[in-house]
């Protein structure tokens, strides 16, 4: 027997394995296969083989035709795939920054498991974290597909649906916001050359009084610098590209930064004297203002995720 | 041929294919012979798509299958049962009526 078709025969039962009815499949193939290479080509051999094997068609593409044709997420589904991803991610992410200030384990089993963080840690671990929030989703929809009812699934609007996501701003006003944003920028970084910090009492940089100790300063200016160049940054690639995948990784690296910067301790940070029953005060303010800000931004990087998956869909 | 019209002749194909081989499986046959019979007849089946179908019409009883090892090469005979022949009635019924239709709105431009 020809090694050319126990081959192709081989390539086929991979394709196929799990089949109980495989070897009979095998079989029909190739008695199909000797029958024409003797009829059509006057007898079998490796020339003759060669051309009914590839009349037959790849290997592939033939196991395929055996296999159930079901799809594993049914088309009416698929686009919930990258909706509710993106929305359990942007949660999975919300978590994440406060599981890295408020130093905590989030658990939701088997659902969620937020271990606490370092702000390093919390960058890896997003990304696993990611493709877990898709897995669960495909799960969810996998065994919505096998259980053939027609689910009507709900399709989230809160403030993400696309239609109400605006068009990415002209480039003239990418171009004022970088030039805004750089003068911004450039200022906070020849504050910090020169004294160490950007947090003043006065406007006076002559004689400044600075606001924060040396240290707490110096941490603290080079979270919000960051946070800055970062913005800068995303406004500078914004000029030459429209992509929602600019906002999407200025989005996460905010995130990141004020994960960080929650995570500073205030209560000795200060170079003033603070009354101690303004403290708490002045440290729920702070914490309130930055959540928000981090509330704002995740909302925004789901906005751009949704954003980004409808894309791809439309695409497909 | 224009690769429109071969795109629709292959979905086209799918339901033809199974009218086709109820009809021909008035006698027994082997896959091959099918394939041949069809060729001579001046149309096309692809080979990789035959087998499946037989396949799909023998789970569901519509045709039957035996193994035949007496000649010089083993082959599958393939016969249609008496549901298959009544699902073979059926859909040459609804393809006369489809016919019917598509000439008489040809006729009438």
């Amino acid at each position: 027997m020809s090694e050319k078709l126990e081959a192709y025969l081989e390539d086929i039962s991979h394709f196929l394995s799990g089949r109980a009815e495989r070897e009979e499949i095998l079989s029909e193939i190739r008695s199909h296969i000797l029958e024409k290479a003797e009829q059509e080509y006057g007898g079998v051999d490796d020339a003759s083989l060669d051309k009914v094997i590839a009349a037959y068609g790849p290997a592939r593409r033939v196991a395929e035709k055996y296999l159930d044709g079901s799809p594993i997420v049914a088309p009416a589904y698929k686009r919930y795939l990258a909706r509710y991803t993106a929305l359990l991610f942007a949660f999975h992410s919300l978590l994440t920054v406060f599981a890295v200030v408020f130093k905590k384990n989030f658990v939701l089993f088997p659902f969620l498991f937020m271990p606490n963080l370092g702000v390093g840690e919390a960058l890896m671990y997003l990304p696993t974290a990611f493709l877990a929030d898709l897995g669960l989703v495909f799960l969810v929809l996998y065994f919505i597909t096998q259980s053939k009812k027609d689910i009507k699934l709900p399709w989230p609007k809160f403030a993400v649906d696309l239609d109400e996501v605006k068009p990415p701003k002209r480039a003239v006003w990418n171009i004022l916001g970088f030039v805004a944003m750089l003068a911004v920028t450039d200022f906070a970084l020849y504050l910090f050359y020169k004294h160490h910090t950007i947090f003043f009492l006065n406007l006076d940089f002559t004689a400044p009084r600075l606001l924060l100790t040396p240290e707490a300063g110096r941490r603290i200016s080079l979270i919000v610098i960051a946070m800055l160049a970062v913005g800068t940054a995303g406004l500078f690639a914004k000029i030459f590209t429209s992509s929602r995948w600019v906002d999407a990784v200025s989005n996460t690296i905010s995130l990141a930064l004020i994960g960080l910067l929650l995570r500073q301790p205030i209560d000795n940070a200060f170079a003033v004297a603070i009354p101690e029953r303004l403290l708490p005060k002045i440290k729920f303010g702070l914490t309130f203002a930055l959540l928000f800000i981090a509330v704002m931004v995740a909302l925004d990087l789901i906005k751009n995720l949704v954003a980004i998956g409808r894309k791809r869909l439309a695409r497909q | 041929m224009d690769p429109e019209i071969g795109n629709f002749e292959t979905e086209m194909n799918r339901g033809f294919l199974q009218i086709l081989v109820l009809a021909l499986l008035k006698k027994e046959m082997y896959g091959y012979a099918m394939v041949r019979t069809i060729r001579d007849m001046g149309y096309e089946v692809e080979e990789n798509t035959l087998y499946p179908l037989l396949r799909r019409l023998e789970k569901n009883g519509w045709v039957t299958s035996k193994w035949d090892v007496g000649e010089d090469r083993p082959r599958k005979f393939y016969a249609i049962t008496d549901r298959g022949r009544s699902l073979r009635s059926g859909l040459l019924g609804i393809w006369k009526k489809q016919d019917d239709i598509l000439k008489r709105i040809m006729k009438e431009r």
